[in-house]
């Protein structure tokens, strides 16, 4: 074990959402194509050091058959696909370095985390309990929704209107409940209490966060040079 | 630790319905007190009346007093009374605000402003006390309902409360879960902190309670010490409502079957990566209720779900008169009546509902006519969503009779109800067999089981049943 440890590094989600923005700059001043495969590039290697090794090379295969579609396949298709297929690969490849660090956090950086970070930045309550008790109802209505449908094909309702209201109603009557047992418990463990909330996880920027932000920051000025 | 003083409540809009009548109770610390009675006769509006809910939370008329730890409840905020007293709901799904359970476990002293330090030690020695190591880095959106029950018990007492109030919190657990529940109950009264329970169920409480307190439309009837509680006879214990107190085991004889009506041959569901279940076999005619059990886990809703045509099988067969039933056949014969009866009922009244379902050739007297056995005809114009609960099944019934389903399929049709109830549904059961349909009924309630099932069978470590 000890000659093979492969531990997977752990970025700050303050770092995730700082890189989200720095792709957005990045990605919308650059003009060289060698800035852009820098990018994917990096990304990729970050992706494999947050132990994401297969996303890593999943987001590289879909980039190069972007790539190859745009040099390659379009020039031969004929005119009217050309316009349709050419927006589609320019904007997607825009867009890609933003799509890979959403997949980092997703697949990296548990929600209270999330939580914990836009806290320590001092987002106000008032946005950052409406957005957590969100995040907590969408695995609920996940599940629900799988009960509905499974009502719905059993009593062979047809059509997307009526589907659609068959889902929607139910799903309103069980949030009501829900939002009520829900809001009972919390103030029984006293989410009331005025006293500033501790916070269980200590969340630090380390090393890696430094490195990351400072390629970051390399990319926008390199992105700003070669503009 | 606990004072009720001439306590009288009404629910705003509602004026008999869980209303209470000079209520006085008072429990002692160390002590462990059961509130029992049938459903709407005021068992959970009393722990509302500890845990501050009433007045905080819900509205109502309300007079006498309630001390809670020198607290008087009405003066005090709820964040000073969570720190004293914990709750445990019934429904484990609407209990926690977290995703995962590290953070649950932790949430409750967080709000309370507690330093980190402190916390993760308090959290660590909960789980050490309670045995939860393997409910550690989950989501809790993978755990079954009775891991859900205990990580809410579990994250009430890391916040060390001295009181523990407990509102049917074995309503939606099975029997392994319920037995789990009876130990930590046992276990935080061994350190002295005093337990108020409002529940059902009772056999699993039988160890632990001190008294027991019987309930009839909101006033206190009578109040029983352990012994004398538990030399009530089976006698008296139906005629007041209560259900059993004595734990019933599952019948556990082999008979394997053939030649049924309808018959399942090693049949096996798998999904990506497991086997959920295989090898099961089993067969049933019209007219028969096979009860189906198994673990929290084991399968039992994908059986069931692979019967009504909604998961295809990996392999083996479901067989209707000797002749292999694809999953689309199964769906245009099977129906489920769902635990959550809320997430099938879509129509705008209760008849339109039946409208919407019928089969063809199914005439308006013939829907009448199973309104009327349900108990329902005169509630024909009302909207579905404002029915009671136990009317919202029925109805959910009479949409499969008229949809003209033969195989009728419950999952867990009695949780949360009282024996009272409870006998009504095993009724409604056996008059749908008589009618000729098959009915199959998920379920871990073993009293209804008994009174109510042909043959069983399990899920998991394979059995099956007859008598």
């Amino acid at each position: 074990m000890a000659g093979t440890e492969t531990k997977a590094i752990h970025l700050d989600p303050r770092t995730d959402l700082l890189l989200l923005v720095i792709a957005n700059i990045v990605a919308f001043t650059y003009s060289a194509r060698w800035i852009e495969f820098a990018v994917i590039g990096v990304l990729a290697l970050l992706l494999l050091c947050c132990g994401c090794g297969k996303t890593a090379i999943k987001w590289i295969l879909v980039f190069a058959g972007l790539v190859v579609i745009q040099y390659y396949v379009i020039p031969i298709l004929p005119k009217i696909f050309v316009i349709m297929f050419s927006i589609l690969t320019v904007y997607i490849r825009k867009l890609f370095p933003c799509l890979m660090i959403g997949a980092l956090i997703l697949k990296t950086t548990p929600v209270r985390f999330l939580i914990i970070a836009l806290r320590k930045w001092h987002i106000p309550q008032k946005l950052i309990i409406p957005l957590s008790i969100t995040l907590r109802y969408f695995p609920a209505i996940k599940e629900e929704h799988r009960h509905i449908r499974d009502a719905m094909k059993l009593r062979k309702i047809k059509g997307l209107e009526r589907k659609m209201e068959c889902m929607v109603v139910p799903l309103l009557m069980s949030a009501t409940g829900t939002a009520d047992e829900l809001s009972a418990a919390a103030i029984t463990r006293g989410i009331e209490n005025p006293v500033p909330k501790t916070c269980i996880v200590d969340l630090r920027f380390h090393i890696q966060d430094y490195i990351c932000l400072l390629v970051g920051c390399a990319f926008i000025v390199a992105a700003n040079i070669a503009h | 630790m606990v004072d009720i003083e001439q306590v009288d409540f009404s629910y705003h809009g509602e004026e008999t319905h869980g209303s209470l009548h000079q209520i006085n109770i008072q429990v002692k610390p160390g002590e462990c007190v059961l509130l029992c009675g049938k459903s709407g006769c005021g068992k959970t509006t009393i722990t509302k009346l500890i845990n501050g809910l009433i007045p905080h939370f819900n509205d109502g008329d309300l007079s006498g007093k309630t001390i809670v730890d020198d607290m008087v409840v009405a003066d005090t905020p709820m964040y000073r009374l969570s720190e004293k007293v914990g709750s445990v709901f019934q429904n484990p799904k609407s209990q926690f605000f977290n995703i995962d359970s590290d953070s649950e476990l932790a949430f409750g002293l967080e709000n309370n402003g507690v330093a980190p330090e402190i916390i993760r030690q308090q959290v660590d020695k909960t789980v050490q006390d309670l045995h939860i190591e393997h409910l550690l880095h989950r989501d809790i959106f993978s755990m079954s309902g009775g891991e859900k029950q205990t990580l809410a018990f579990a994250s009430v007492y890391a916040m060390n409360p001295e009181i523990y109030v407990l509102d049917e919190p074995s309503a939606n657990l099975d029997r392994a879960s319920t037995l789990t529940l009876g130990e930590q109950l046992k276990y935080i009264k061994s350190q002295g902190k005093s337990i108020v329970i409002a529940e059902h169920r009772l056999y699993y409480l039988t160890d632990i309670i001190d008294r027991a307190v019987f309930i009839v439309d909101g006033k206190i009837v009578k109040e029983y010490s352990r012994e004398e509680f538990l030399s009530l006879t089976d006698e008296e214990r139906c005629r007041m409502g209560l259900r059993t107190l004595r734990q019933k085991n599952p019948p556990y004889s082999i008979i394997s079957k053939e030649g049924g009506e309808l018959e399942v041959r090693n049949l096996a569901v798998k999904d990506k990566k497991h086997t959920i279940f295989e090898n099961i076999s089993f067969s049933v005619s019209s007219g028969e209720i096979l009860g189906v059990l198994g673990i929290n886990g084991a399968g039992k809703t994908t059986l069931m779900r692979c019967l009504a045509g909604l998961l295809k099988e990996h392999s083996g067969q479901v067989l209707y008169h000797g002749k292999s039933m694809s999953p689309k056949e199964r769906n245009a014969a099977c129906y489920m009546i769902m635990q959550d009866v809320n997430h099938q009922l879509f129509g705008e009244s209760v008849w339109n509902e039946c409208e919407l379902s019928r089969d063809d050739n199914i005439t308006d007297a013939e829907i009448e006519k199973a309104l009327t056995d349900f108990d329902l005809i005169n509630f024909k114009d009302k909207h579905p969503m404002a029915l009671s609960g136990g009317q919202k099944q029925r109805l959910a019934i009479v949409t499969g009779i008229v949809a003209g389903k033969k195989i009728l399929i419950f999952d867990e049709p009695t949780s949360g109800l009282d024996y009272d109830h409870m006998c009504v549904v095993s009724q409604t059961l056996k008059d749908l067999a008589k009618l000729g349909h098959i009915v199959f009924v998920v379920t871990h309630d073993m009293e209804f089981l008994e009174i109510t099932c042909d043959q069983v069978v399990q899920i998991g470590e394979q059995y099956f049943s007859g008598r």
